[in-house]
């Protein structure tokens, strides 16, 4: 029954969560301050792209960062510094080929955007290394302020990588997530391949971009506005993993009351429950959840709420937004829980069964079963296959062969997969596996081991992995 | 803002993972109807291996799915054509597929030559799916098989036998029906008799090994042999076999060298020079096969003699003489040592009993693959290094010699003791050395051989030496 509260829990902590822009968006408040320190010095074009570009970069730079966590304040440090060099870089090649005299100014730019807070109203006594790290949340948003996608977070993920030059980086929040529970081995993996081809395309793209002159902010953008709706199913999975892994490190840090240090290594803690007494809906699902079993779950929804509370709390204090107003949200969310919770339970009888079965279930919905399903479709009805060599036989053969073929391809990518993992190897493997059995293929044709058609199975099995 | 900001991602995260469980669920239910489709066709199955009969059609998929799953080990390929146009199919297991690694020997399994003993087909499908499995398990000594040996496996050297034996109707098939290729030649007897040539040159003198050079010219313009038997004799030659098992039915032992009695007459235990090694190598067999080892198994037919079978083996001429047989061909035309395997006494018995012969015969196979990591093996090269192919390796007491491959190799294989062996190659001086051999693994041994002009002109430049120092001293 853990099982499915928890599910339930997370469903309704969706609906809910995603009911969010009810709430009093504090963006226009940073916009306000863009526009104004815009307006408010008069500077070259080309000044301003790169300034914009920097600050994008900053956003962009750890994602996994939000909620102002500051227990990585030292690795920003050092990805500002790489970014801010990289910047230089650019920024000096860029002015090599503009007129000199920008180079002081661009040089300045890049320093002073460092010191910039996005939002005036933070503390300005604070040392600048915080502010970085308050800068961070802001990464959630484009330029243009629209929320980011699945997809975005991917891209993001994946220049993060590539600026770091370290996939060390990926390594370490999948190693999170996975412990968490929030994602799977097979959704690490998809998750793995879909970075990858983002930075693929990142590699290409900056390497395309150094040879002319780019319109950085415009073919930023470019990929962002990219949301392909099938791929959201796994990110954002990544999403509310990184955020409730961060924000473990956030509350670490950032909040003075006595025994926070002791919050991450208690796993129910009275403290935890503390903070939660003032959401007696929450709380009590809690409770609720009791076997061993659903221990790693409760864990998980403790998390997730004590992210929110953080967050909410963290808003009070800056400013964003007012002490009644996060109160307020605080019960919404609670009453919403409380309200769902009833819903969800009277429709979990049908449910329960699929509940089981979502990993492989969703592994399978990937590519082997879609193409499965076309193959199927293809090759018609099927029936029961007879050793009389009867037409009916053909029928089913080619299915079945056909699944024969799509498993055993499976699991050699499965293989490859783990294989390459152990052996720290990027997941370029899999092109030139395909390629060697395109070409093997064609010459089983030739010798007469496969007929053309299995042959163009096997190979669009391929090309659609 | 950040804030802000977070609790939307955060918001929108779990959102979505709500979305991707229910997702799942959905695609769950898919699963039924699919696998109500694949009933008929994975009857037994167990991990990719379904334990049925599979035809030419099913066969080669079977292989080409193996091939799917391991394709950075394995490798299809094709050593000629039934009489019918059937592709004789083998599958290659090996770290390198299609390359022979010097020092690495090489295996072959043959099923299926008698059409209608389908068990050694089907035995050898299992295998194939078997080692591929767990390969990617990470089973360690499958790892180690495949990276240090390269393993052919032919399920059938006979499909058009099969196919007329499976199209039979009903579970009892008959003893005949598809037994022999579609010419109506029975391939086990189809292969040149060597065991007659050697015969006449052990009473007269003349080698036994290696008999009928020019084998290949012979072979193409003989027309008595089977396209089958060919394709088998060219693929002899062209690699440098160690080891090897012929898969039968009807009966249950392993039966070894020589097939054919030295008399002629019907029974009579004829051993060849390295009977003491076959009975080991048939043993490392049979002993891993419960019922074939089983002393008190009563005999397949009320009538069997089979007084001969010691442990699950038997001399082949002892049991029943048989000329011209592939395993004896193998003895005395190349350096394999080939074993035939009687593997059930029911020549095709009924599908249901196929998953109960693998698991019977399962460590058999693989105990036997094993067995081709013993004796001695090394390389022959000349004193510069390189290597010297073709050189005879000869062990004192064993009259029978073998010779190295292309590359130098060679792979010489003894029960435990301690031999003197010797290598030599024609234009240069031979060398022994005495090696002493365990059960297992097999003990490298290397020669440098030097060649006569070589040696000439050291003599050469001795002589020199001794006059030059002869002159001086008495000038002196």
């Amino acid at each position: 029954m853990g099982l499915l509260q928890m599910g339930t829990m997370i469903q309704v902590l969706a609906l809910v969560l995603s009911q969010i822009h009810a709430f009093p968006k504090p963006e226009g408040i940073q916009d306000k301050s863009l526009h104004n320190r815009e307006l408010s010095v008069e500077r070259p074009l080309k000044e301003q792209i790169a300034e914009a570009e920097t600050d994008q970069i900053l956003k962009i730079a750890p994602p996994e960062n939000k909620a102002g966590e500051r227990n990585y304040s030292s690795d920003n440090l050092n990805l500002l510094k790489a970014i801010g060099e990289k910047e230089k870089k650019e920024k000096e090649r860029k002015s090599l080929q503009n007129s000199p005299h920008n180079k002081k100014l661009i040089m300045e730019e890049v320093d002073s955007t460092k010191n910039r807070r996005l939002v005036d109203d933070y503390d300005s006594t604070k040392s600048g290394l915080e502010n970085k790290s308050q800068d961070d949340p802001d990464g959630l948003h484009q330029l243009d302020g629209t929320p980011l996608t699945a997809e975005d977070i991917v891209q993001k993920i994946a220049t993060r990588i590539y600026e770091e030059n370290d996939r060390g980086v990926f390594d370490k929040i999948v190693s999170k997530l996975l412990n968490l529970g929030l994602i799977t081995e097979s959704q690490a993996n998809t998750l793995e391949d879909e970075v990858a081809e983002v930075l693929q395309k990142l590699i290409s793209k900056e390497a395309r971009n150094n040879e002319e002159e780019p319109d950085y902010p415009s073919s930023r953008t470019e990929n962002y506005a990219e949301n392909l709706p099938e791929k959201t199913t796994i990110k954002p999975a990544i999403q509310g993993g990184l955020t409730n892994g961060e924000s473990d490190d956030t509350v670490h840090k950032t909040w003075t009351i006595p025994n926070t240090l002791e919050r991450r290594n208690k796993l129910y803690t009275e403290d935890n429950f503390d903070d939660l007494q003032y959401f007696p809906n929450f709380y009590a699902l809690l409770k609720s959840i009791d076997s061993e079993k659903e221990a790693k779950e409760k864990e998980t929804l403790i998390t997730i709420m004590k992210t929110l509370i953080d967050f909410v709390k963290m808003m009070v204090k800056y400013g964003t937004i007012s002490p009644e107003e996060g109160v307020s949200y605080l019960e919404n969310l609670d009453a919403t829980i409380a309200l769902q919770t009833k819903n969800k339970l009277d429709k979990n009888a049908a449910d329960n069964k699929n509940r089981f079965i979502p990993d492989k279930s969703h592994e399978e919905a990937d590519s082997t079963k879609e193409e499965a399903a076309k193959m199927e479709k293809e090759y018609g009805t099927q029936k029961d296959s007879t050793k009389d060599g009867s037409n009916t036989e053909k029928n089913e053969e080619p299915k079945g062969k056909t699944e024969a073929y799509l498993e055993a391809i499976r699991k050699n990518i499965e293989w490859l997969k783990k294989h390459d993992k152990q052996g720290n190897k990027e997941d370029y493997d899999l092109s030139k596996m395909k390629d060697f059995i395109n070409q093997q293929a064609d010459i089983y044709v030739e010798k007469g081991i496969l007929d053309e058609q299995e042959a163009e199975t096997i190979k669009r099995i391929y090309s659609s992995l | 803002m950040g804030v802000r900001g977070g609790c939307t991602l955060l918001a929108l995260g779990a959102a979505l993972t709500a979305c991707a469980w229910l997702l799942g669920s959905a695609a769950a239910d898919g699963e039924p109807g699919a696998a109500g489709m694949r009933r008929r066709r994975r009857l037994h199955q167990e991990d990719g291996i379904s334990f049925e009969y599979h035809r030419y059609p099913e066969l080669r998929e079977a292989l080409v799915s193996v091939w799917l799953q391991c394709p950075s080990v394995s490798r299809i390929y094709t050593v000629g054509r039934s009489f019918e146009g059937r592709e004789l199919l083998v599958i290659e297991l090996s770290d390198n597929p299609g390359e022979h690694e010097p020092g690495e020997p090489e295996f072959k399994y043959i099923g299926n030559m008698h059409g209608n003993e389908a068990v050694g087909r089907e035995l050898l499908i299992f295998l194939a799916q078997y080692l591929c499995n767990e390969y990617q398990k990470g089973n360690e000594t499958v790892i180690n098989l495949i990276h240090n040996t390269r393993i052919h496996i032919m399920p059938s050297l006979n499909p058009d036998g099969f196919e007329k034996a499976a199209s039979q109707p009903g579970e009892l098939k008959d003893w005949f029906v598809g037994r022999s290729n579609a010419q109506g030649i029975d391939l086990n007897r189809n292969f040149p008799d060597l065991d007659r040539i050697v015969y006449v040159n052990e009473r007269e003198g003349g080698p036994n090994n290696h008999l009928l050079k020019n084998m290949k010219k012979i072979v193409d313009q003989n027309t008595k042999l089977a396209p089958e038997t060919k394709a088998v004799i060219h693929w002899i030659m062209d690699i440098p076999f160690v080891l090897s098992a012929n898969l039968h039915g009807g009966d249950l032992v392993a039966n070894y060298p020589y097939d054919e009695t030295r008399s002629g007459s019907a029974h009579e235990y004829s051993p060849c020079p390295d009977d003491a090694t076959f009975q080991s190598l048939a043993r490392g067999y049979s002993s891993f096969n419960p019922a074939m080892s089983d002393p008190n198994r009563p005999p397949c037919r009320k009538n069997d003699d089979d007084s001969s079978f010691v442990d699950g083996t038997t001399n082949g001429g002892a049991w029943y003489s048989v000329p011209g047989g592939m395993q004896d061909f193998n003895y005395l035309s190349s350096n394999c040592f080939e074993i035939t395997v009687e593997l059930s006494c029911d020549k095709f018995p009924p599908e249901e009993t196929l998953k109960s012969y693998w698991e019977d015969n399962k460590n058999s196979l693989m105990n036997y693959l094993e067995q081709i990591h013993r004796g001695v093996k090394g390389f022959v090269r000349d004193l510069q290094g390189k290597p010297i192919a073709n050189a005879t390796i000869s062990v004192e007491g064993i009259d029978h010699d073998i010779t190295t491959a292309k590359d130098g190799d060679y792979w010489r294989l003894l029960v435990p003791g301690n031999y003197r062996l010797t290598a030599s190659a024609p234009g240069y001086l031979a060398i022994t050395k005495k090696v002493a051999v365990p059960y297992s693994p097999a003990v490298g041994v290397d020669f440098e051989l030097e060649s006569l002009s070589e040696r000439k002109e050291e003599e050469k430049e001795e002589l020199m030496e001794w006059w030059k120092m002869m002159s001086e001293t008495l000038n002196f």
